[in-house]
């Protein structure tokens, strides 16, 4: 050979062939590498678990009033789901707030939240449209809720276990009151003394806070005692600094009459509501919050009308002036003296019971 | 022959070349895998969640005079490891929309001697036992008791730290 311009050396073949097919080699490896990487995936499940925590862990924004507390018109204030009682307590949900989050409406935005939006904007977060789907299922009362759409393959998950604080309640037996005489109008009345209810058991897990949980009262067996019966006014009164004021009862907390699902309309207390057996006091934390109540007692005085004239529930006044209640000589009466709503007196407080929170997101 | 070598690579050099390129480039790209936890770490950090959960929420009480039921569960003579197994595989395989999961664990307590100061670990539960190759996770709660627990006969009744530790798999 003479000239050996222009040729490619055997060395040089030999080395760019080695190199090009690693080459090819670590391309074709890098899609499995990366596999480990899966963005969306590791994302996924770091959502899920924020959104675990914050419904775990957080009692949410607002929380005075609690968010809870905010009905269909004002939910745009609230900032933050969160569904513990307090931020001293994770793991321990409010029974109150989880009836709150589970109400969804599908069509209607008046009505309950809406999915997806509603709940990526207070507790999902991102500016990534997630999907998701949180579910709770409550051991003690075997009860599921949900709120979300099926779950599909590639989701991520959190599963968290909690316990929940339910509401406490009491049951009247009426004939177990009658102190009066024979008369036809009789006055029941109850005290809610929060300054003691919080005094005397400081641990919100166990506490009964009227400003943060529903209160239920049941009075029953009222038949065996009169007939004829009709529960014709309730007033509420507030004692701060020995001084006793009357509030304005909303139509949202009448109340319910002989185990109807519905409270007695806003025509309740113009036209009397007739009474067979029981009658219902359920009290929204919202207003006992707006009463500002929270270190003062509450009275609640309820007039009832029998006809003919017999001993039935009072425990305040013999001959009781309905319309002209005074505070001192009504509750504070010695002989008779309200149905005292505390921790020993015929209140129920249930046990917390074991639930599982999970939150699948895609 | 060739005569004039200048600007050619030889056989051993490209060879050299070639596999430098190659580790370079697979040590390069490998590495992103230690920044990506990936699937078996999140599938870890699920499973100590809730085994942590499941331990947390064992030792709350369920009324305010009552002892939290890990407690009660210790303190008991001998320990009820049966109250402990079921409590604690029902809370933690229920699931919400699907049918129950499949963990199995095994758990125990450990506490000092405060005559020799030593540490002794003790038996509570387990579902199944644990025969190596399983991928468990670790989930702890310190619990406070009123026994004289690891050998502590010597000293009166007391309030002492026990440490529950539960090793917990998916089947």
């Amino acid at each position: 050979m003479i000239d050996d311009n222009g040729n490619l050396s055997i060395d040089f073949l030999a080395g760019f062939t080695i190199f090009l097919l690693a080459f090819i080699w670590v391309v074709s490896i890098i899609p499995g590498l990366l596999i480990g990487l899966q963005a969306y995936t590791i994302d996924y499940d770091a959502v899920a678990y924020r959104t675990g925590v914050i419904l775990t862990e957080d009692p949410g924004w607002p929380v005075s009033p609690a968010w809870e507390s905010y009905g269909d018109p004002r939910k745009s204030d609230i900032k933050r789901f969160g569904l513990a009682i307090s931020k001293e307590t994770p793991h321990i949900l409010s029974q109150d707030k989880i009836v709150r989050f589970f109400n969804i409406s599908t069509t209607d935005p008046s009505v309950g939240f809406i999915y997806p939006d509603d709940y990526q904007q207070r507790a999902i977060f991102g500016d990534y449209p997630y999907r998701f789907n949180i579910s709770l299922r409550d051991l003690g009362q075997n009860e599921i809720r949900s709120v979300g759409d099926v779950i599909p393959d590639g989701y991520g998950y959190i599963r968290r276990v909690v316990k929940i604080k339910g509401a406490s309640n009491a049951t009247i037996i009426g004939s177990n009151y009658t102190k009066s005489d024979t008369v036809n109008t009789h006055v029941f009345s109850i005290l809610i003394n929060n300054t003691k209810l919080l005094e005397e058991v400081r641990d919100p897990a166990y506490q009964i806070d009227p400003s943060r949980e529903q209160l239920t009262i049941n009075i029953t067996n009222m038949s065996s005692m009169c007939t004829n019966i009709t529960l014709t006014n309730l007033k509420i009164y507030k004692l701060d600094s020995g001084v006793y004021s009357n509030v304005p009862l909303p139509a949202s907390n009448n109340p319910f009459v002989d185990g109807n699902s519905t409270r007695l309309q806003s025509s309740w207390p113009a036209t009397p509501a007739a009474v067979n057996d029981n009658v219902t006091l359920k009290f929204y934390p919202q207003f006992i919050d707006s009463m500002k109540a929270q270190n003062s007692q509450i009275f609640i005085a309820m007039r009832f009308d029998v006809n003919p004239a017999c001993r039935f529930l009072n425990n305040t006044q013999a001959l009781p002036d309905y319309d002209n209640l005074v505070g001192k000589d009504t509750f504070e009466n010695l002989n008779t003296t309200p149905f005292d709503y505390n921790y020993s007196n015929n209140v129920t407080q249930p046990k917390l019971r074991d639930a599982v929170l999970a939150v699948a997101v895609w | 022959m060739v005569n004039e070598e200048g600007g050619q690579l030889y056989t051993i050099e490209g060879i050299a070349a070639g596999l430098i390129m190659i580790m370079t480039a697979y040590l390069v790209v490998n590495a992103t895998s230690v920044y990506t936890a990936g699937d078996t770490h999140i599938s870890d950090m699920h499973l100590e969640q809730l085994g942590s959960d499941a331990l947390r929420v064992m030792d709350i009480p369920e009324s305010i005079d009552k002892k939290s039921p890990l407690r009660e569960i210790i303190e008991a003579t001998p320990v009820d490891n049966a109250t402990f197994r079921s409590m604690f595989l029902n809370i933690t395989n229920n699931r919400t929309l699907s049918g129950p999961d499949h963990l199995q664990f095994t758990a125990g307590y450990t506490c000092r001697n405060n005559l020799d100061n030593s540490i002794a670990t003790y038996p509570l539960s387990y579902s199944r036992n644990l025969t190596g190759g399983e991928h468990a996770v670790r989930a702890t709660k310190w619990v406070i008791v009123n026994k004289n627990v690891c050998g502590n006969n010597y000293f009166p009744v007391q309030d002492r730290a026990v440490l529950v530790e539960v090793l917990m798999w998916r089947d």
